[in-house]
């Protein structure tokens, strides 16, 4: 089912926390909102579940193009899934998961055999099959996100909306439960969208992504165009590392396209290629070489790749590049290295 | 990592990699290096604090703890011994023929049923206010919170005072301006009774009272004790609630609510588990202080025996009366109704206390 969000206004007292926002999830995607806190993107997310009502005649909530703007959350057919899970506290796992089924008006109750059967079903796709009877304060943070998860689907909803999902989560939890969703929508085919504030869990699970930026909708398009050609200096700032490099610059030699705003150009740290004068040693400089000459300030070279920042002989600014670990093997740079610098060509499919 | 994320944009080095706001991906090499050298320092730093505060000296320990325990042994263990001791000094024979006059009995009554009332009244109003305060925003909410305390601020006397003012016989409702208030509909309604011809039922009795108001039966009579019992005694429970529910947020409420919950279901099934021991602290302070109240029940009441005479009240005229074993007799059975209190609420302080770990 498609979800479309028309020119939603909302203010909290004198704060627009959304301003004219307009959004189209198209049916069976997996779509992520993706913008720093204050954005405006939980609002978005929680007016489209019902939880919080845009400002009045500011626009329209439409489900498969069905106005639902005046609909009551629990009629919506939703699936929320809370930052910090919301699980019952005094209720078991199982009874979590069946609390949306029981819920119902009896004319529409499943009997209890197959709200029993239901959970165990859920219990299984979310893998906690043997923790049916827990509390969730027995559970760990990502073992509680699954029976949130497991409790949304139970209402069988036809979207699912998920705010920070894996946000309080660490770093491997969050990257398995993110694979975890990726595969469920690849076989359910759910409508989804989710809140992140984390640009790598956006470009690396949802087919489509919503920038926000205060209050309004920056750029919207697949994750590739998106990390690709950058609609503004925000979302190029906020996608992956920039450096915003003074112009000019001799590092960028004609024909190479960079975006550019205002005397600054947009430049990526791993597009950035250390040269070394040809034949020439570390540390001797050579002025026939090409490229933009500067300084290494800094090496971190753990993981896999390296990062290494090199102040501008000019004076304007430092820059940040990443090479792969092999490639600073083969250079043998050191801190105070005098390298030269510029900006690799694009190799755009 | 975190913390290197959370350094944005405006640190004035406008040509270095700026990190996006809250982003733990890629974090500069500076940046992290001092993070975590900084983390490293603070958590040394706390860690000497700590040990530091824990090392009182010893004579400054025993010295604190044994004021303490004599300041309660003074105040507080000797008098509610010598509460007992002074009742039973005429044997267990007297004792129990505190309790056995009608009088004592039916200010055991009154008592009871003053509290009775009292503390659904109150335990339905907490809720609420609890309810409103926590998970809704409205105009008026700061006032509504303001005048929560106002029972606890003002003098007990003062709040029977009120009611006297309001429902004696000069006073705001009391006969001559219920009259005046009246007068309007009294002659339209008593020719409405008559034309239906229902002076028979109970209609006709309302509205020649409607015509000739009388005292409200208010002052000097279990009415008026509710009210200034319920009026002392209406801040406890929601105390309880609001810090609880302001804890708790919203959230669980909102999930059962998406999930399609009534609001009645949300809170029978959702809601009151969560607070039922808070909630269950608050009833029981609210029940203690209604058994005890005595400055605002002193004033409504009129302390007529056997009638308006409440178990505080009873104690109070026993003594006067130089009937000392009655009056400690009496004041035991208060204060044995507190100690069951204060075991109630340690019983729920401790639940309370294991659910919430």
């Amino acid at each position: 089912m498609s979800v479309t969000a028309e020119i939603i206004s909302k203010t909290f007292g004198s704060y627009a926390a959304l301003d004219k926002v307009s959004l189209h999830a198209p049916a069976g995607k997996l779509v992520a909102l993706l913008g720093p806190s204050g954005s405006g993107k939980t609002t978005l997310l929680r007016i489209i579940a019902g939880l919080e009502k845009p400002d009045p005649g500011s626009g329209r909530i439409l489900f498969d193009g069905e106005d639902v703007t005046d609909v009551a959350p629990g009629k919506r057919g939703v699936g929320f899934v809370f930052q910090h899970y919301a699980l019952f506290r005094h209720m078991s796992v199982a009874e979590n998961i069946a609390f949306g089924l029981k819920a119902r008006p009896w004319r529409e109750r499943p009997s209890k055999a197959d709200i029993k059967a239901r959970v165990e079903d859920l219990l299984r796709l979310v893998q906690l099959e043997t923790f049916g009877a827990r509390l969730p304060a027995q559970l760990s943070g990502g073992q509680r996100q699954r029976v949130a998860l497991a409790r949304a689907l139970a209402v069988q909803p036809r979207v699912l909306l998920l705010d920070e999902p894996f946000g309080a989560l660490d770093a491997k939890v969050r990257r398995d439960l993110r694979r975890w969703l990726r595969h469920f929508h690849a076989e359910a085919h759910l409508t989804t969208i989710f809140v992140t504030h984390d640009q790598e869990e956006a470009l690396e699970i949802a087919d489509e992504v919503v920038v926000m930026n205060q209050a309004r909708v920056e750029q919207v398009g697949p994750p590739r165009e998106i990390y690709d050609h950058p609609a503004t200096p925000f979302v190029h700032r906020f996608l992956g590392n920039v450096n915003q490099v003074a112009l000019p610059w001799a590092g960028i030699r004609p024909g190479v396209s960079v975006p550019t705003e205002g005397g600054i150009a947009f430049v990526r740290p791993h597009d950035i290629e250390i040269l070394l004068p040809e034949g020439a040693t570390p540390g001797i400089d050579d002025p026939n070489a090409t490229g933009a000459p500067a300084r290494i300030t800094d090496i971190h070279a753990a993981g896999p790749v390296a990062k290494i920042a090199a102040k501008r002989d000019d004076g304007l600014g430092v820059l940040d590049i990443e090479l792969p670990r092999p490639r600073l093997a083969i250079l043998r740079l050191n801190e105070g290295d005098r390298i030269r610098l510029r900006v690799r060509p694009r190799a755009n499919p | 990592m975190f913390l290197a994320g959370k350094t944005e944009e405006g640190d004035g080095e406008t040509f270095s990699t700026q990190m996006p706001p809250e982003t733990d991906i890629h974090p500069s090499p500076r940046t992290v290096k001092i993070a975590g050298r900084a983390a490293a320092f603070s958590t040394a730093g706390a860690l000497a604090q700590s040990r530091h505060v824990t090392r009182d000296p010893m004579w400054l320990r025993v010295l604190l703890t044994t004021i303490a325990l004599l300041f309660l042994l003074g105040f507080l263990f000797v008098p509610l011994a010598a509460v007992f001791a002074e009742a039973l000094r005429g044997g267990v024979g007297m004792y129990l023929a505190a309790f056995s006059s009608p009088d004592a009995r039916a200010a055991i009554r009154l008592t009871l049923l003053v509290t009775a009332i009292c503390i659904p009244a109150n335990t339905a109003f907490g809720i609420a206010a609890a309810w409103a305060v926590t998970k809704h925003d409205f105009r008026g909410k700061s006032l509504l919170l303001a005048l929560l305390d106002l029972p606890f601020a003002v003098s007990p006397v003062v709040a029977g005072l009120v009611f006297v003012l309001v429902f004696g016989r000069h006073g705001w409702l009391g006969p001559a301006n219920l009259e005046i208030l009246f007068a309007p509909v009294a002659p339209a309604f008593g020719a409405f009774v008559d034309s239906c011809g229902l002076r028979g039922t109970f209609l006709g009795p309302l509205a020649e009272w409607l015509a000739e108001p009388s005292l409200l039966p208010v002052l000097f009579s279990p009415p008026g004790i509710v009210l200034a019992t319920i009026f002392v005694s209406c801040p406890f429970v929601a105390r309880e609630l609001i810090p609880l529910m302001q804890a708790q947020g919203a959230d669980e409420e909102l999930a059962a609510l998406s999930l399609g919950a009534s609001g009645w279901r949300t809170f029978w099934h959702v809601t009151l588990p969560n607070i039922k021991w808070a909630l269950f602290y608050g009833v029981v302070l609210c029940g203690a202080r209604a058994m005890g109240e005595f400055g605002a029940v002193s004033v409504i009441s009129g302390k007529i025996r056997g009638e308006t005479n409440t178990l505080p009240l009873h104690v109070e005229i026993l003594f006067n009366e130089y009937n000392s074993v009655g009056a400690f007799a009496v004041a035991s059975l208060l204060a044995l109704l507190a100690l069951v209190s204060l075991a109630l609420k340690t019983f729920a302080e401790w639940r309370f206390k294991k659910e919430a770990m």
